[in-house]
């Protein structure tokens, strides 16, 4: 009879699990282009759009260092309430919020000020995209989730500004074009280097970072909707900004291919379907 | 942004007048006020108004703005993070037998604690002091922006106030004035108030006041020395400017007490805080310090952060020269865009297609017979061939808030115009000298 009070062991021998060593950390070699980025619309059945985007993460052994994941939903264009003042254009609310799981420290449910300053970039940006003088009267409200943590601000900005955007032309609102954001920063490895500038920094892999440039661009316009520039560069000259600028347009233009393929997709899988 | 410049009551028939006058290039840009492009609004400044605080200072604008900033510091402990805390015991195990972490930790160090920690310290200053200098934080400023009529969680505010923080920490040199020992630093509370109502938008004038009052702010002497806890001079008198200024009347370069700068060049301090300038672009026009009006017609607004850094030249050159000669070593510091309000004006309707200005029957008057008996379901773009075009094209006079952004030579050439050499941060900074620092 067996011995039914126990939890007993296996009856025959066991392997042990071995497991695989992780691939080492990458070299640290110089990308031309940004992450990858995956970003999918339409996520959000209640609201009438919305956009998902995750970052590739570049050393995913690293503990605590996930990628960037946000969320974007778009709700309207609606009308105003009856007790609002006329408005001759679209009145566009953008809140950028972090999740309270998406910092390193627990964030509270009240947004603190660098989540309201980020969502007046956002609004910056968007509202030069937006032909807003075709929806006399009505509201609408675009909300931008930050899921994951460990990035910073300009990287999460540029973030929001694609996704915000995939999620605009989700919700078929009109714009001059699809604004996508980018980033590019100077950093140096030590005292003894040049400072280099890169495109879509990872803040983890550098050390010091001198100045960062964040961009929202229309590519077919050649414009730019926002631009925040931060940091302290090398002399007063403006070669060096010029080119932060400069790299920072083609992270917006290789981030507004995704876009514009993604939307692509819908499109057809649109079609395919009716 | 939006909703500090909000109540413009400008009709779009004015808007248009304006937007043309501003961006008129044969004479230059003609604006409300008569100003040059480059000239600021005639201002009157004093400091040290607040008996209360370590600086203060006051600004008015010639249009009636006011704004008010109070500097107050406080000591306060750094706290030490823990692996660093772990590494700074492991590195004194090779000079002192027993362990003297207490000596950094807590507060209450014994004398013969505090020697040994003195003279191991002076060893591994060399290697520690970037360590040290490094261990600076942002959190040591804080900075608050009160505009009357407005919330100060309103995102406007919260706008204003980080581009001022941002300013000042941009570099990270300001953080380091406020570094006492390794144990202690100074936190300072910036506190800006704009009295009166939001005429304009305010970030000029707010960043002026604040760079006059952080030049007026002074900090006791310290009298203690190393990482002790720190003991302070109490005599007012021989508190220490926080920008330290190089007087270049008298030779006296060793003296530490503060002078009463008698000429406007006598005291120059070797770096100055930083200064936020608004420009904005109308055509093809640049347009420094723009009113509320001119404002609501920009194509595009930018603000633009700078500082004087230590001027390159070497000391013996800076004491033979006058100080206003001699060249700003300028840097740029932050760079943002601002949301100009022009996206929020209301759209003009031209003639050819206001059903009022009997616009739609002149679009038909070639077929005036024929536009009654036309097909009733005719598509609207059809009936009205001018509505198409007053929907993507400029008409010459009809004001249409501004789609798109700017250009990106548009921005350059902004940035750099507030960065070119007799510029116009250079004259500000140059008036900014003349004020009378007590």
């Amino acid at each position: 009879m067996a011995d039914r009070r126990r939890i007993n062991g296996p009856v025959g021998a066991t392997t042990p699990p071995i497991f695989d060593k992780p691939a080492g950390p990458a070299a640290a070699k110089t990308r031309d282009a940004i992450r990858k980025i995956f970003l999918k619309t339409g996520i959000t059945p209640s609201a009438s759009g919305s956009a998902y985007l995750e970052l590739e993460n570049p050393n995913p052994q690293r503990p605590g260092n996930t990628s960037l994941k946000l969320s974007c939903t778009v709700h309207g264009p609606r009308s105003l309430p009856r007790s609002a003042p006329f408005s001759p254009h679209i009145i566009l609310t953008t809140h950028v919020k972090y999740a309270p799981f998406a910092t390193r420290q627990r964030r509270g449910y009240l947004r603190d000020s660098s989540e309201r300053d980020l969502g007046v970039h956002l609004e910056t940006a968007l509202r030069g995209a937006i032909i807003a003088d075709r929806w006399p009267k009505s509201g609408v409200d675009i909300i931008s989730q930050k899921d994951d943590e460990g990035w910073d601000m300009m990287n999460v900005l540029s973030g929001c500004i694609t996704v915000a955007s995939a999620a605009i032309a989700d919700a078929g609102i009109d714009c001059v074009d699809t604004v996508a954001g980018g980033v590019a920063a100077l950093v140096c490895k030590d005292d003894k280097t040049a400072p280099t500038i890169v495109m879509d920094p990872v803040v983890a892999e550098h050390d010091s970072i001198l100045a960062a440039c964040c961009v929202a661009y229309l590519p077919t316009r050649d414009e730019i909707t926002n631009m925040w520039f931060k940091g302290r560069l090398p002399g007063a000259d403006m070669m060096v900004y010029d080119k932060l600028m400069e790299k920072s347009l083609v992270a917006c233009r290789c981030a507004n291919r995704v876009i514009v393929q993604e939307l692509n997709e819908t499109v057809k899988k649109g079609q395919g379907i009716s | 942004m939006s909703s500090t410049s909000q109540h413009l009551l400008l009709s779009p028939a004015e808007l248009a007048y304006l937007h043309g006058s501003l961006s008129l290039i044969t004479p230059g840009p003609i604006r409300p006020d008569g100003r040059s492009p480059t000239q600021f609004r005639p201002l009157t400044a004093e400091t040290g108004i607040l008996p209360g605080t370590n600086g203060s200072a006051r600004i008015c604008f010639a249009d009636g703005t006011e704004a008010v900033v109070g500097v107050k510091a406080e000591v306060e402990k750094t706290p030490v993070p823990p692996y660093e805390f772990v590494a700074s015991t492991e590195g004194r195990k090779g000079h002192s037998s027993a362990p003297k972490k207490s000596s950094r930790k807590s507060k209450k160090t014994t004398t013969e604690d505090e020697e040994i920690s003195m003279d191991v310290d002076e060893d591994d200053e060399e290697a520690a002091g970037v360590n040290e200098k490094a261990r600076v934080s942002p959190d040591w400023v804080e900075l608050s922006v009160e505009i009357p009529g407005l919330r100060d969680d309103d995102s406007g505010t919260v706008f204003l106030t980080s581009m001022l923080t941002e300013a000042l920490l941009a570099d990270g040199e300001f953080v380091k004035k406020l570094w006492i020992n390794r144990r202690f630093h100074w936190k300072l509370y910036l506190d800006i108030i704009l009295i009166s109502p939001p005429l304009s938008y305010p970030l000029p004038l707010l960043s002026l006041t604040t760079h006059l009052a952080l030049l007026a702010t002074r900090l006791p002497r310290l009298k203690s020395e190393a990482d002790e806890d720190p003991m302070f001079d109490d005599d007012w008198a021989a508190a220490t400017f926080l920008y330290p200024r190089q007087d270049t009347t008298s030779a006296k370069a060793s003296n530490k007490s503060p002078k009463q700068p008698s000429a406007a060049a006598a005291a120059a301090p070797a770096s100055r805080p930083p200064i936020t300038l608004l420009v904005m672009a109308v055509g093809d026009n640049i347009i420094f310090d723009p009113s509320k009006e001119e404002l609501a017609v920009a194509d595009s607004a930018v603000a633009v952060s700078v500082a004087e850094g230590p001027s390159s030249e070497t000391e013996p050159e800076s004491e033979s020269i006058p100080a206003t000669s001699t060249k700003r070593n300028l840097h740029l510091l932050s760079v943002r865009t601002i949301d100009p309000p022009s996206r929020l004006t209301p759209p003009g309707v031209p003639n050819s297609v206001n059903a009022a200005a009997w616009g739609t029957m002149t679009a038909a008057t070639p077929t005036t017979t024929t536009a009654a008996t036309a097909p009733a379901n005719e598509s609207g773009a059809a009936k009205h061939p001018d509505a198409r075009v007053t929907e993507t094209e400029d008409v010459v006079g009809v004001w249409k808030a501004p789609r798109g952004g700017a250009k990106f030579g548009m921005l350059g050439a902004m940035v750099a115009k507030v960065l070119e050499r007799g510029g116009v941060a250079e004259e500000v900074l140059d008036g900014l000298e003349g004020v009378d620092l007590t």
